[in-house]
């Protein structure tokens, strides 16, 4: 039987197992790469998707359990206007290193500045403590959601 | 008869009179106790079949049935170990005095239980009693399997014997003396073993009956579910009160209204018995994920119900420890409610929030919202903190739904703290673990 799930406003149709993780669906299935596989028990924070908005790791989250619900990805996260800030000022600071968590990193951050435009490093702390980074950015991307905040050029 | 033999005979009289008392009290009543009406033989009850399969499997042969029997009475859970194959035992539980190591049930002729006639097979499951004549301990809970049928236990037989036959040799247990005496168990059996099938009682419904049968000669629930006494045998007297067993909270399964299953509808238990899950009341995980994955999910919808109603039945026993009432959904931002434990926070921001969120209830699924949940609402954090060592993985109609196991990622200290904030943020009252408690928790968990 067909899965249907809404990705970033589309309808995509699919044949997939009711217990795939998202991550193998959009990766494998839908040939959406920009989401990343990295630990794969939701404890890195490579693989987040916003569902209805909010931050996810899809490598844990049953395709099953998103059917009905608004699917966003990095691909599409640029649309929204929290993402498109955020996108911005990763490329203002220069935050990338090697760039693997990045999308991860974007995702998550996009979903804080919709819930809390004006965050504080409370909050961002909050929010981002299970994104992990190997190379170790955390000083850019701790400036880049504030920049994103405030609307600040650097 | 002279003076001095009077005063022993009378000595003699009073030992024995006081030891039967002592085992008296020590006993307590049966499981089936509390209900009170009248029994009578199984083969005198006409009002239904409370023993055996459902009607839709009644025509089936007896390897079918058999699995029925076998997947109700969850056979499988203490006599697999994880990643070994299916009845071949070596699942190690770990208790106070030594560890023991469940048995092969395979077919296999030496390491198994190839050579068991139906009456080496009977004498096990009713009676506690090996095919060599050596005595089993109670963690076989026999003295719940005693209320089965011989047709049932022979059917359980013949779906096992169905199975292929493993070669596997169940590690030897390491208990410590007195606990290493077999033989000693011939008292204990004498004592605490009912040794009696199930009697249908005419003044309760034949789902009633269904249920009883069920629950108490098949499903065990009161092996986990009852507390112990200084026998560790079952106190019934306390049926369903809820107790600790391989390190986790079996919680309060009488019909308290506060602590118990009172304010849980009919729809809230099926769903909990049948999927793991039951809205705002959270989800099975460790041995019940287990109980419900293996046993309740393979159930008929109507076996449910009896079990429902049964469970209905039991007087209400209430646990003062927990709250009156669980807490309600917490803040959504980080900032609101509790913060205390700056270190608790840092764990639960790094490892628990992108899946169950700052308020508990899930942004992923239900299944993993804690709100309203008795983990999160017992002071004593046992399941929090459980869950976090070992994680959890479940099979829903939906499909699996997993946590990953902490416990070698964080430390006891870690584990710890962030157990005691999950329960001061989401629960009605926090815990105080300390890295002490956890390494217990670590040491009691069957593997």
């Amino acid at each position: 039987m067909a899965t249907v799930l809404t990705i970033n406003g589309e309808t995509k149709s699919f044949d997939a197992p009711p217990d795939m993780p998202l991550l193998w669906v959009l990766r494998d299935i839908l040939g959406m790469t920009g989401t990343k596989f990295g630990c794969g028990i939701a404890q890195c924070g490579a693989c987040t998707v916003h569902v209805d908005g909010k931050a996810v790791r899809s490598c844990v989250l049953p395709v099953s359990a998103v059917e009905n619900r608004a699917v966003t990805t990095i691909e599409a996260v640029g649309n929204t206007p929290a993402g498109a800030k955020v996108q911005k000022a990763w490329l203002e600071a220069e935050v990338i290193q090697c760039g693997y968590c990045q999308s991860g990193q974007i995702m998550a951050a996009a979903a804080l500045l919709a819930a809390t435009p004006n965050p504080d490093d409370s909050d961002i702390d909050a929010a981002m403590a299970g994104n992990i980074c190997r190379c170790g950015t955390y000083v850019r991307i701790r400036e880049a959601i504030k920049q994103a905040a405030n609307g600040r050029q650097s | 008869m002279s003076g001095k033999m009077r005063i022993l005979a009378g000595i003699v009289v009073i030992a024995i009179v006081a030891a039967a008392l002592g085992v008296f009290i020590i006993r307590g009543p049966g499981p089936l106790d509390f209900a009170g009406g009248t029994k009578v033989a199984l083969a005198d009850y006409r009002a239904g079949k409370p023993t055996g399969v459902p009607p839709k499997l009644e025509k089936a042969g007896i390897v079918e049935r058999g699995e029925y029997l076998t997947k109700a009475a969850d056979c499988m859970v203490c006599h697999t170990k994880p990643g070994e194959k299916q009845y071949s035992g070596g699942l190690a539980f770990k208790l106070p005095f030594g560890t023991l190591y469940s048995t092969n049930i395979t077919p296999d002729k030496d390491t198994g239980i190839g050579n068991y006639s139906d009456q080496d097979f009977l004498n096990a499951v009713q009676h506690g009693k090996r095919r060599d004549g050596a005595r089993l301990y109670p963690a076989m809970p026999y003295t719940s399997y005693t209320f089965m049928t011989d047709e049932d236990v022979l059917a359980v037989k013949a779906y096992l014997f169905s199975r292929p036959a493993v070669r596997a040799k169940a590690p030897d247990n390491t208990l410590s003396f007195p606990f290493n005496q077999r033989w000693a168990m011939t008292f204990w059996s004498a004592v605490f073993n009912p040794d009696t099938r199930f009697a249908p009682d005419t003044s309760k419904s034949p789902e009633w009956n269904r249920g009883a049968y069920l629950a108490e000669a098949l499903a065990h629930c009161g092996e986990c579910h009852t507390p112990r006494n200084l026998g560790f045998a079952l106190d019934n007297r306390r049926k369903f009160a809820g107790a600790i067993t391989a390190g986790w909270r079996a919680f309060n399964i009488s019909s308290d209204k506060a602590t118990g299953l009172g304010n849980w509808s009919d729809q809230d238990l099926i769903s909990y018995l049948s999927l793991g899950h039951a809205p705002g009341h959270g989800s099975a995980s460790g041995p019940m994920g287990e109980a419900v994955d293996n046993s309740f999910s393979h159930f008929t919808p109507e076996d449910i119900r009896a079990i429902v109603a049964y469970l209905r039945s039991v007087p209400p026993q209430a646990s003062p420890d927990l709250p009156a009432t669980t807490a309600p959904v917490a803040p959504a931002s980080h900032r609101d409610g509790i913060t205390a434990d700056a270190r608790g926070k840092q764990v639960f921001a790094s490892a628990c929030a992108s899946c169950h969120g700052w308020s508990g209830e899930s942004p992923v699924s239900p299944m993993a919202t804690l709100t309203g949940t008795w983990a999160v609402n017992d002071p004593a954090a046992t399941n929090v903190a459980q869950i976090v060592i070992s994680g959890t993985k479940r099979h829903t109609p939906d499909g699996a739904l997993s946590m990953p196991a902490f416990g070698k990622a964080y430390t006891d200290d870690e584990i710890a703290a962030v157990a005691n904030y999950v329960t001061a943020r989401f629960g009605a009252k926090g815990s105080k673990l300390t890295a002490k408690d956890v390494a217990e928790l670590r040491e009691q968990t069957a593997e």
